[in-house]
């Protein structure tokens, strides 16, 4: 009696969590894998027809945006340790970084074109040392102007992912190496970089997984128009009127949730291994 | 030695410009009444106003979507301790089995993106329960689960810094139910954590644009949307005043998880 009473104690969130987040997957799935005709399969046609670009578009810009978050989040993260004696410094860059790597929807969309819009601020100053953005094809709503956006919060989310990593090297293993003979170069490279490369790709995996999902900016940035997959879902399913093809609306869901789900396990895998050094 | 770490000064400076900028550069284009083609260093100080973001407050839409939103954010916060914690703590009681499989549970809502999210959400309701996508605050479950990643984190953290089956057996053996151990004794102990996991859950709620921009629901993040077209400054005066408060959110909340670690 008391046992099941104990069970009914997760009745409530399970329950929350099947109604609100199972079923509304599973109905994606279920629609998307719902044929369109006898030979056609909404799943199938969300990848190979018109759609095609719009996947490789939204993963082109997620991979180049998390590579230059990763780049330039390492670096960052890097400098923390090398200006370590440099107090304060540390609390405000990280405390920042996490208030930047939430950073997102409207307001961010709002700020970059007040910055580097047409009439943006930086791209005014910017003119004045003659770099003159918009005279060489920059727009904001553009591929490189929506990663310059989707930097804002990559670089801080990985900066956020590096800094505990870079904290569990520890001293012994540099002084261990140098003793042994390394210069700096070997040690990071031999000792430094494969027990940070878990913690590196995990973080990658985690950054692309974010731009792919991203969709408020985007969608201001572009006014509505952008060719990114989430945007795309909104057209065939917004007003549910064009009938036949709301399969396929769901099929790109479908797909968009195939992927992250592959690249959330694979964060989740990696950043497992890389905590092994930190006990 | 000395010019490396002039390097990385350097690069903190430049993705400090970087961060700072934008922010900026909103901030001008909120509160100065100059068309940035006209800026030069003789007027960087004239015509500053905070006018806008008054005209805006003025503004019957706006006050509707701010109502709204505040009210969907109070609502997701509440939901979610109610529905949060007395799991975790039954959980934290169990087994550490039954903790991970929550823990596992709540990353979940990660690889459902918000936009697969809330199609599957008005596919599967519209014909059996049609009030949860007309009402706005059909909303609230869907901001709980959103939310969950970050609150259930902050909650755990709480949890696992208390000595919960002590708390529990005393106040058990001194006669309080369940109901009054959650409310009386474990509540009050996670003070910090509570408020920690709905700062978070206020942030995410003030700032999402997709689920409520699907179901056709005026949030403030829809307004400013729309704003952007009519009053652009006032628009992005609110714009920024929202970037301020989630920062304080996000600030706060940093404190109070330090709070509970010592």
């Amino acid at each position: 009696m008391i046992k099941r009473a104990r069970h009914l104690a997760f009745a409530p969130y399970v329950a929350f969590l099947a109604v609100f987040l199972g079923w509304p997957a599973f109905y994606v799935f279920r629609s998307a894998l719902a044929p369109i005709s006898a030979s056609r399969s909404p799943m199938l046609e969300a990848v190979t027809g018109q759609f095609r670009g719009s996947f490789v578009y939204s993963l082109q810009l997620s991979f180049v945006s998390a590579f230059l978050g990763l780049v330039l989040g390492a670096m960052v993260a890097i400098a923390l340790v090398r200006l370590q004696h440099v107090r304060g410094l540390r609390n405000i860059v990280v405390g920042y970084s996490s208030v930047a790597a939430n950073m997102g929807g409207i307001p961010l969309a709002f700020a970059f074109i007040a910055a580097f819009g047409m009439q943006g601020l930086a791209t005014r100053l910017l003119r004045e040392v003659n770099i003159d953005l918009i005279g060489w094809g920059f727009r904001i709503s553009d591929f490189w102007g929506i990663v310059l956006v989707y930097l804002y919060f990559q670089i801080p989310l990985m900066t956020l992912v590096l800094v505990p990593a870079l904290d569990g090297l520890r001293r012994t293993w540099h002084e261990a190496a140098q003793s042994l003979g390394a210069s700096a170069r070997q040690y990071w490279r031999m000792v430094a970089l494969p027990i940070l490369m878990p913690a590196i790709f995990g973080g990658f995996l985690l950054l692309v997984a974010n731009a792919f999902a991203a969709y408020a900016t985007a969608f201001a940035l572009s006014s509505g128009s952008s060719r990114l997959v989430p945007v795309q879902i909104r057209f065939f399913l917004q007003g549910d009127t064009i009938t036949g093809k709301t399969n396929l609306g769901y099929a790109l869901a479908a797909w968009m949730v195939i992927l992250t789900t592959a690249l959330v396990i694979g964060f989740q895998l990696l950043s497992r291994r890389a905590e092994r050094w930190r006990r | 030695m000395r010019a490396t770490r002039l390097v990385w000064w350097l690069v903190l400076v430049v993705v400090g410009l970087f961060y700072l900028v934008p922010m900026l550069s909103m901030a001008r284009f909120a509160f100065q009444r100059i068309p940035v083609i006209k800026l030069s260093l003789d007027n960087v100080f004239d015509r500053w106003t905070v006018e806008p973001l008054f005209d805006t407050f003025g503004d019957p839409n706006f006050r509707k979507a701010a109502l709204l939103s505040v009210m969907l954010a109070v609502a997701t916060a509440v939901a979610t301790s109610v529905l949060l914690l007395p799991t975790m703590v039954v959980a934290h009681l169990r087994s550490s089995r039954a903790r991970k499989l929550i823990e596992v549970s709540a990353v979940l809502p990660f690889v459902v993106p918000a936009i697969a999210l809330v199609v599957g959400f008005a596919g599967a309701f519209r014909n059996t329960f049609p009030f949860l996508i007309r009402h706005p605050l059909g909303l609230v479950p869907l901001y709980v689960i959103t939310a969950l990643p970050f609150t259930h984190r902050t909650l755990e953290n709480g949890l696992a810094a208390l000595d919960l089956r002590t708390l529990v057996n005393a106040s058990r053996s001194l006669g309080a139910g369940w109901v009054r151990t959650m409310v009386a004794v474990i509540a009050p102990n996670m003070r910090a954590s509570i408020a920690t996991a709905s700062f978070l859950a206020f942030t995410v709620v003030l700032g999402e644009f997709t689920i409520a921009s699907l179901l056709l629901k005026n949030t403030l993040p829809l307004y400013l949307a729309y704003a952007q077209g009519q009053s652009p400054q006032g628009a992005f005066a609110v714009g920024l005043v929202l970037v301020v408060i989630s920062t304080v959110f996000v600030a706060l909340s940093n404190r109070f998880a330090r709070t509970v670690k010592t």
